[in-house]
């Protein structure tokens, strides 16, 4: 039995079963949504081993006939298997998280709801092989995590939720008009069969103008700068485990994978190589200004905001340099800010579950009452600092030297600057909340209940570990199967569609 | 398993069972923290017996000990040691000897590690990871230290940064990792610019300027065995490690790059002291002349020429004994009274003789007062400065001037601090606490290495520069002679004589009576001398003045410049953010229009 669809049936089915089993009880649907994020988790573990594959799923058998797709097909290559061990292990330690952390909310049946719809969405997104399903995904996604940004309903959630909504919606239209031309140029909306198509068409000033909408599109679900304006009000409001998600994993598979998706593997990278221009440019500028604005913030939720703004930056400037190592850099450097990124919201999660505050300049010392939280904060943000020997570092030191290989020694200086500047404000988040003096305010906090501990444990643990994907044989299974993806560009359709 | 990883497994498997075993049980830390330290300490000598020796994996050459390293390994080895023996008494009250035992040996694993690294990344993690340990170390020293962490960390790592670029620019031009076989020569621009990233790392590493401003802020807030340990000791021997790895083996030195050396050097070595002569703390003194005293080593390593090359490692070898002696000694008197502040010690040389002679020798050492080590070595680097002008350089003189006066003002602050900590009148809060030596723990260390300072003064050629310093530099040649043996007896039989005569005057009234000497100042009778008080004339001096007043307020402090440059950019870029959606749909706007403009536009 193939099981891909299972990555998409069972986040929604449950979906559907918490609304009726929450009548029953809060918690029911809770262990429900645990325990089917679980199942996918262990699912998403398992498939590694097809890593090198190219494995289709045509829904209802509808077998494509000489070549020619009919049906709906559901494609998983290296790149997918990397987003959907980034997707569904995340989502289960923020699950986890969750069981504890949204006792601070009333109708959290809702909650689990929301979550697992979302869950359903970016898994459907990296497995659907056709534009329209992907587009379907993208919304089921986008439309969850609006209502889980206001989930808190008070006056600032609300807002930030506004924002989200009107900015992602323009980027829906957009990547719609970009589908229908798309469809008007191809006729076709499988991704593999459009492909070759475009192939047979060449460059003609139709496929730039989708390349454009479909550029501006997912720039903006993956928050680059400029597009990037809802992030630091939409990511901060929501409850730290969904801030998680959405800083962690959803702009990664609603922009980055899907920009990778587009340009490297539909249009073709050799004949639009304007695009890695464009990653260049707003790779960078996200990077650096993202960067100095996380610096001087206060809020310790905003600061990580801005910092995904800085750090997905980075991951678009790797793939803009166009090479296989480059690719490896970005790749890698995704893997580690999902891990060290959605630890760092827990972290201010388990913050603000105690103290019931975001603003730094009050905290201070809490590491001595809170020691887990402290410590795995500690190691997250040494980790997205890129101190050696942890995680970040590796993928740093790729990304360095795969821009210094492709001669871009300015922008590679950049990098490196700009990564002092992120050790440095999370060293402030450090100082300011976790070191120095405790105030009076919060002699009586205390850790955080078990099962927040256990996810920001692991978390670190991965964020603090994951050098090791650079080990031959590790890397062999997991980084390699996705860059070949990536750089073997239109080999996809034929992957895909055989021939 | 390769005799080179035990040096770094076995000090990092014991830290990480020292940070396992929970806080309560300290006395089982201490006694994991000191048999690891003796067991690295132990096999860094069995090591160094072995070199050269390499450690390969899949067929590169990974980690490799040669005459540079191993005895740069030997002295880490002896420090790490030394620092664990000393912290079990100092470190007592503390109660974060989880942390504390597991940073300590993490430390020694990793310099190990860095310092025996042939491959430039495996050089890089294990650096890196060293400002990992330090940051928690230095935040062993309670909440005011978590500053000095903070900014320590973002130098450090900084800079690390910065030797990752240097590291990708080497790897773009010559395809390989391997320290061993590297052969940069200056003439392609990447290479320099490479050369100066790198040194920039060793720098911050050591302390040299601009990158020292940590140093300072460390040595007041964190404790002093951790001082001693890493920022006077281990620091200094990798910093000055890896800028002679690269001026000896790596890189074909260009004129260019030297004179970058030497600048670095002579200003390091003035600025420094001149602020270590207006301290009022004995540990922020101290911490000014360790950053000073690394300007003698880039100078050393600056001239080019083997002698002074060779002179600024042995100089770098002999200031981690001495900076490391007089961090120790500054902690006993810490441990005993509580302060560190010049103004309220003195008079303890009575009540804490071994204390005082340790000191005493360290602090005649640093300030090159022959038969001493400190001598020794700052003479090689004069020779080497020397030599230089032989060769036809015109500048040379102006580094050695700068190299002499420092040397002097050096001598001048030690007689600031030998007078307000050891001699004159004690002040009302020492005098009101029974103070008396500290206990053996404490002493041994310290004796050690004041020992060290005179055995590698008198017998400089006998022992350390013809085991350690000359078969890494090789060709060596002398201008000078100087024979600290001969010259020892000379001082011992001029002592003696001395003696002799002050007896055969004989009816001389042994020990007189006479007003404190204080250079012409008015002295109020009802105040002690502090020793303090007398320099702050340099203070209000002339240009001085000003210097000191900007210095003061961080004008030259280039993390807190450059900090405060990134807070305002980034509040400017904030401020753009109004928090008004349609000005953000507006730059989505613009840059959907900049998009088709660019990119439709060919069409």
């Amino acid at each position: 039995m193939n099981v891909l669809p299972l990555f998409v049936a069972i986040p929604l089915g449950a979906a559907f079963l918490t609304p009726i089993l929450s009548k029953a009880g809060n918690r029911i649907s809770a262990v429900l949504g645990l325990c089917a994020n679980g199942f996918i988790m262990g699912l998403s573990i398992w498939i590694i081993q097809y890593s090198k594959d190219t494995i289709v799923y045509f829904a209802g058998g509808w077998q494509p006939i000489a070549g020619i797709p009919i049906g709906i097909a559901m494609v998983m290559d290296g790149l997918t298997v990397v987003m959907l061990l980034i997707i569904n292990v995340v989502g289960f330690f923020a699950m986890l998280y969750s069981l504890n952390y949204m006792t601070r909310y009333t109708e959290t049946g809702k909650y689990y709801t929301l979550f697992l719809l979302m869950m359903g969405g970016l898994n459907g997104v990296v497995l659907s092989g056709d534009l329209f399903n992907l587009f379907v995904f993208l919304e089921i996604t986008a439309i969850a995590s609006y209502s889980l940004v206001a989930f808190g309903v008070e006056a600032e959630e609300l807002e930030a939720s506004f924002k989200y909504q009107v900015l992602g919606g323009t980027a829906s239209a957009m990547i719609l008009l970009g589908i229908a031309v798309f469809y008007q140029l191809t006729g076709t909306l499988n991704l593999a069969d459009a492909s070759r198509v475009i192939e047979g068409i060449g460059l003609n000033p139709a496929v730039i103008f989708v390349g454009i909408l479909f550029l501006v599109g997912f720039s903006l679900k993956a928050a680059l700068m400029p597009f990037h304006a809802w992030l630091p009000d939409a990511h901060p409001s929501a409850p730290a485990p969904i801030s998680a998600m959405l800083s962690g994993v959803v702009i990664k598979v609603l922009g980055v994978y899907t920009l990778i998706r587009m340009f490297f593997n539909i249009f073709g990278i050799g004949r639009m190589s304007f695009v890695l221009i464009v990653f260049l440019i707003l790779g960078t500028l996200s990077m650096v200004a993202g960067a100095f604005l996380a610096l001087s913030q206060k809020d310790f939720k905003r600061l990580l905001a801005y910092s995904s703004i800085s750090q997905i930056g980075y991951v678009i400037f790797a793939f803009g340099l166009g090479t296989p190592l480059g690719f490896l850099g970005g790749l890698f450097h995704l893997i580690n800010h999902a891990s060290f990124k959605s630890l760092l919201f827990l972290n201010s999660g388990a913050v603000v579950y105690r103290t019931d505050n975001r603003d730094m300049e009050k905290m201070g010392g809490f590491s001595q009452r809170m020691p887990v939280t402290g410590t795995t904060s500690l190691m997250g943000s040494l980790s997205i600092g890129g101190i050696p020997p942890l995680g970040g570092f590796w993928s740093k030191l790729v990304i360095v030297i795969a821009a210094v290989e492709s001669h871009h020694f300015i922008l590679a200086g950049i990098a490196v600057l700009t990564s002092i500047i992120t050790l440095a404000y999370y060293l402030k988040v450090q100082k300011m909340t976790f070191f120095g003096k405790l105030s009076d305010l919060y002699k009586g906090v205390k850790e955080v209940p078990v099962l927040m501990c256990v996810s920001m444990v692991t978390l670190a643990i991965l964020s603090l570990g994951l050098g090791v994907l650079l080990l031959p044989q590790l890397r062999n299974i997991i980084l390699d199967p996705a860059v070949n993806v990536i750089a073997g560009g239109l080999d996809y359709a034929k992957m895909v569609l055989g021939g | 398993m390769n005799p080179l990883l035990y040096p770094i497994a076995v000090p990092i498997l014991l830290g990480l069972i020292c940070l396992i075993i929970p806080r309560r049980a300290k006395f089982v830390h201490e006694i994991i923290a000191l048999i690891g330290s003796a067991m690295t300490f132990g096999l860094l000598i069995w090591i160094f017996t072995l070199k050269p020796f390499e450690f390969l994996m899949d067929g590169s050459i990974i980690l490799r000990v040669d005459q540079l390293s191993g005895f740069i390994l030997l002295a880490s080895g002896l420090f790490g040691f030394l620092i664990t023996l000393y912290s079990f008494k100092f470190m007592k009250e503390a109660n974060r000897s989880t942390v504390y035992y597991g940073s300590i040996l993490w430390t020694l694993g990793a310099a190990c590690g860095a310092l025996m690294a042939n491959h430039l990344v495996v050089l890089l993690v294990f650096w890196g990871f060293l400002g990992i340990t330090l940051y928690l170390l230095i935040l062993t020293g309670g909440n005011l230290a978590a500053d000095a962490a903070k900014k320590t960390l973002i130098i450090i790592g900084g800079s690390d940064a910065l030797m990752l670029l240097s590291i990708a620019f080497i790897y773009s031009v010559t395809s390989s990792f391997d320290i061993s076989t590297m052969q940069l020569s200056a003439g392609n621009p990447l290479i320099i610019l490479a050369f100066i990233l790198l040194a920039v790392g060793a720098f911050a590493k050591a302390g040299a300027m601009p990158m020292h401003t940590w140093i300072p802020d460390v040595a007041e807030t964190a404790p002093i065995p951790v001082t001693a340990y890493l920022p006077a000791a281990l620091d200094k021997l990798l910093g000055i490690y890896l800028l002679g790895r690269m001026c000896l083996y790596m890189f074909e030195m260009s004129r260019l790059m030297n004179l970058f050396l030497m600048i670095v050097g002579s200003v390091t070595i003035i600025a420094a002291v001149m602020m270590a002569l207006i301290q009022h703390d004995m540990r922020r003194l101290l911490a000014y002349h360790a950053v000073s005293q690394v300007g003698y080593m880039i100078l050393g390593m600056g001239t080019g020429s083997p002698v002074g090359i060779a002179g600024g490692i042995f100089h770098m070898l002999n200031h981690s004994i001495y900076k490391s002696c007089l961090f120790l000694s500054g902690g006993s008197v810490q441990h005993r009274t509580g302060t560190t502040d010049l103004d309220r010690l003195g008079g303890l040389g009575r009540m804490m003789p071994i204390t005082f002679s340790s000191f005493l020798i360290a602090a005649f050492a640093i300030s090159g007062i022959p038969p001493f080590n400190g001598f020794v070595s700052k003479w090689m680097i004069y020779q080497g400065l020397v030599e230089l002008g032989q060769v036809g350089d015109k500048l040379w003189i102006i580094w050695l001037v700068a190299a002499m006066f420092g040397s002097g003002l050096t001598l001048a602050s030690f007689m600031k601090l030998t007078h307000s900590v050891f001699l004159g009148v004690p002040s009302q809060s020492v005098e009101s606490k029974k103070i008396k030596e500290v206990g053996i723990g404490m002493t041994v260390p310290m004796v050690v290495l004041a020992l060290l300072c005179v055995i590698f003064g008198i017998f400089a050629y006998s022992v350390p520069l013809k085991n350690f310093i000359l078969p890494a530099v090789g060709n060596v040649s002398y201008l000078g002679i100087w024979d600290p043996g001969l010259a020892t007896v000379m001082i011992l039989v001029g002592l003696v004589v001395g003696l002799f005569i002050y007896y055969l005057m004989g009816n001389v009234k042994i020990g007189r009576e006479a007003n404190s000497f204080i250079g012409g100042e008015h002295l109020p009778t009802e105040t002690r001398v502090t020793g303090t008080g007398f320099y702050n004339t340099i203070r209000e001096f002339g240009l001085f003045r000003y210097l000191y007043r900007w210095a003061e307020a961080k004008w030259f402090d280039i993390y807190d410049q450059l900090y405060q440059l990134a807070m305002n950019v980034g509040r400017f870029f904030g401020k753009a953010h109004v928090g008004i959606f349609t000005v953000y749909m507006v730059w989505v706007l613009v840059g959907l229009t900049l998009l088709f403009v660019f990119l439709m536009g060919r069409w």
